[in-house]
């Protein structure tokens, strides 16, 4: 039985359908996590409230959709979201400046435990204000904004044949997002003056300084671009169905985030990338296994964050970490 | 007490501002969990952001217990064994996990215990052994009959737990007369405080003692010749046992779990927000932070039977004054509802960001540090002082 099962799995319009269904997934870890992984690379602090500002992102894309691109044509439905993109990484993006020069700047020179519980307080007041705000307009926080996915243009909800899979307009279009994210993150590291200073960093601030590069500067810009991009990786999650502009997309987005970072080894952005990968294929993997032969609901989910607990016990520094990294 | 602040001339008032029983009670078992993770977290300084994993592990035992679910343990089980059995049950979770977890640190420990507590929550809210919807958590149906508390064996020294469930106890001495939820406070506070002293009792022990020396300077402890592993594993296995019991007294009172409220890990985020707030390795500290924790979130709730917030400014803003427009034709009594009802998580979460900027030792952490002590020996010795002079 089980062989069997394992031939239909392996049948080629079936494989061509995971794999992308995983880079899609991956193109969202992506987006979800490199924001985190770069201020922690830099910084060492472990932002809490990155889910939180995924999910603000969310709703502020939303809200941009909503108003400029309600008919649903696909030029209007694009050129809303390209709107929505730039107004959710810039808005979220001030946030986070904000949020380092005026809280997380102060606790820098404690243990990390206290970054934790800053961050964690931070998405805490978060949540709960983008609770009132959305209950205030009359929208249920917990469940999601559908109007927000009714703005989706037809192209991404038509789907083409590949090999005899077929594959969702949106799964090509979040991978192309991932694809952009991980090139556009890529050029600012190695191509610009700001990524030699953050490479820098990560290897040695002290050092950094001592040469004459404002390092708070830096510091700040890092975080504004991770919070950033976090905001636009909402914007793309709002038109997803199985993820959506709710209120829990918070912790739905964070702990997934936490696993490729960590899987991919805190702080370097190459590690990020294939952890996203090797997290978004187990997921779908998985899903089509538990949609066609084994009967348990949380079995994606489950096995991704086993996979987080299988590689910090067999390489606590993940896949590219270096090992002095996050207090060994 | 409670009765006669509520009759007293300020009768509103004191409504408004005192907690219920029923939020006692909670406030009471979630106290022993965060005391627990403090034990742990702000004694060695290790960040066990999956504590909830041992919590949700005592609570499901007794239910599941109570609904035949388990071999040997029938519905018929007496609870105080049931208690000690979720202590046990989640120290041996607690063993499992922490051997392999204590060999990192730092974030590295917080993200392997939160991995391990979600992939345990994320199998209990879908395996269907545990209820018919796992997802919406299971409720006790094996027994109508509360969850006894008191001497194993006496069944005049023990009374039974639970809202609807429990004792009442009429004309005890001739005066003492408690309702079920009252009862049900006294047992679970008697719990509670016999392993508030066990805890106490560890962390003045000599093995405290290391737990605090490893938090401080790791590497110096284990130059020293301790064996660090072996002091932060059987800490966290003690730190288990008694998160199980909390877990254990939570389903015993509310008879039902779900795994939001059980394996969650914002049910760890709970606990340390109830450890910061109150004194992050002091161990009364959870217990008062829990209080303010969820005093305010029943002050700033509708529902607040009691009393609350709320009701209070309702009854007591005049009808003017509700519906004055502030902005934008939104009134006063609008505004009210929108920024206080069940709002609390959002004043809570800004004194929390306050408190681990400012204040990071915690209420109880800061009062010692000022009086130099313990209180109930500085301040005794303050008065004196301020006698003799």
């Amino acid at each position: 039985m089980f062989i069997d099962a394992l031939v239909e799995f392996l049948s080629p319009g079936n494989v061509v359908d995971v794999l992308v269904r995983g880079l899609a997934e991956a193109g969202l870890y992506v987006m979800i996590a490199s924001g985190l992984t770069l201020v922690f690379g830099l910084m060492g602090v472990l932002n809490f409230a990155h889910g939180s500002i995924t999910m603000i992102g969310a709703y502020l894309g939303g809200l941009v959709l909503v108003t400029l691109a309600a008919g649903g044509t696909t030029v209007t439905g694009l050129l809303g979201f390209a709107v929505a993109i730039v107004v959710a990484f810039g808005v979220l993006a001030a946030l986070g400046a904000g949020i380092e020069t005026q809280l997380v700047r102060r606790i820098y020179d404690r243990p990390p435990l206290y970054q934790i519980l800053l961050t964690f307080g931070v998405a805490l007041v978060l949540d709960e204000l983008a609770r009132i705000v959305i209950l205030f307009y009359g929208l249920q926080p917990s469940t999601v904004w559908q109007a927000v996915l009714g703005t989706k243009p037809t192209v991404l909800r038509e789907s083409v044949d590949i090999f005899g899979a077929s594959i969702g307009g949106l799964e090509l279009f979040q991978i192309l997002f991932g694809v952009l994210t991980v090139a556009g993150v890529h050029l600012f590291l190695t191509q610009t003056r700001y990524g030699l200073f953050i490479r820098a960093g990560s290897e040695d601030s002290e050092m950094l300084s001592a040469l004459g590069v404002d390092v708070r500067r830096v510091f700040t810009v890092v975080f504004a671009l991770g919070t950033g991009i976090a905001g636009a990786a909402g914007v793309l999650l709002a038109w997803d169905p199985a993820w959506g502009a709710s209120v829990p997309l918070a912790a739905e987005t964070l702990l997934p985030a936490f696993v490729v970072v960590i899987v991919g080894g805190l702080g370097t952005f190459r590690g990020t990338v294939v952890a996203a990968l090797l997290v978004g294929f187990v997921d779908s993997t998985m899903t089509w296994w538990f949609q066609n032969h084994i009967n348990f609901t949380g079995l994606p989910e489950m096995m991704v964050f086993l996979v987080l607990v299988v590689m910090l016990i067999v390489k606590p520094q993940g896949l590219y970490g270096v090992s002095e990294v996050g207090g060994h | 007490m409670y009765t006669l602040a509520v009759n007293s001339p300020l009768s509103a008032e004191f409504t408004a501002l005192l907690p219920r029983i029923e939020t006692l009670v909670v406030v009471l078992f979630f106290a022993l969990f965060a005391m627990s993770f403090d034990f742990i977290s702000g004694y060695t300084g290790y960040l066990s952001f999956g504590h909830a994993a041992f919590y949700g592990t005592g609570a499901y035992l007794v239910v599941l217990a109570a609904n035949g679910k388990l071999p040997l343990l029938g519905p018929e089980t007496p609870f105080m064994l049931l208690l000690v059995i979720a202590g046990v049950a989640a120290a041996v979770v607690a063993l499992l996990i922490g051997s392999v977890s204590f060999r990192l640190s730092g974030v590295y420990f917080a993200m392997i215990t939160l991995g391990f507590s979600q992939v345990l929550y994320v199998f209990i809210r879908d395996w269907d052994f545990v209820g018919s919807a796992p997802r919406n958590g299971v409720a006790v149906t094996g027994t109508t009959e509360g969850f006894r508390i008191g001497i194993p064996g006496v069944e005049s020294l023990s009374v039974a737990i639970g809202q609807l469930t429990g004792d009442s106890i009429e004309g005890l001495f001739g005066f003492i007369s408690l309702s079920a939820t009252e009862v049900s406070f006294y047992a679970i506070g008697a719990v509670v405080l016999v392993c508030y002293l066990l805890l106490q009792r560890l962390v003045h022990s000599p093995f405290g003692r290391v737990l605090i020396a490893i938090r401080e300077n790791e590497e110096r402890a284990r130059a020293i010749g301790y064996n660090t592993y072996v002091y932060k594993l059987s800490a966290f296995v003690m730190s288990g046992f008694f998160a199980g019991v909390a877990g254990a007294l939570f389903a015993g009172f509310r008879r039902s779990v779900t795994p939001e409220n059980g394996f969650y890990f914002l049910v760890a985020g709970d606990a340390l927000l109830a450890s910061i707030l109150g004194g992050f390795g002091t161990l009364a500290g959870p217990l008062y932070g829990r209080l303010f924790d969820q005093g305010a979130r029943e002050f700033l709730s509708k529902e607040g039977g009691g009393g609350g917030l709320l009701p209070y400014l309702r009854a007591n803003l005049g009808e003017g004054t509700l519906s004055t427009e502030l902005f934008n034709g939104v009134t006063v009594s609008e505004a009210i509802d929108t920024f206080l009802n069940g709002h609390a998580a959002l004043f809570v979460g800004v004194l929390f960001v306050l408190f681990v900027l400012y204040v990071p030792n915690g209420v109880l952490g800061t009062l010692r540090m000022r009086y130099g002590g313990v209180l109930a020996k500085a301040i005794p010795r303050r008065v004196q002082q301020w006698w003799r002079s």
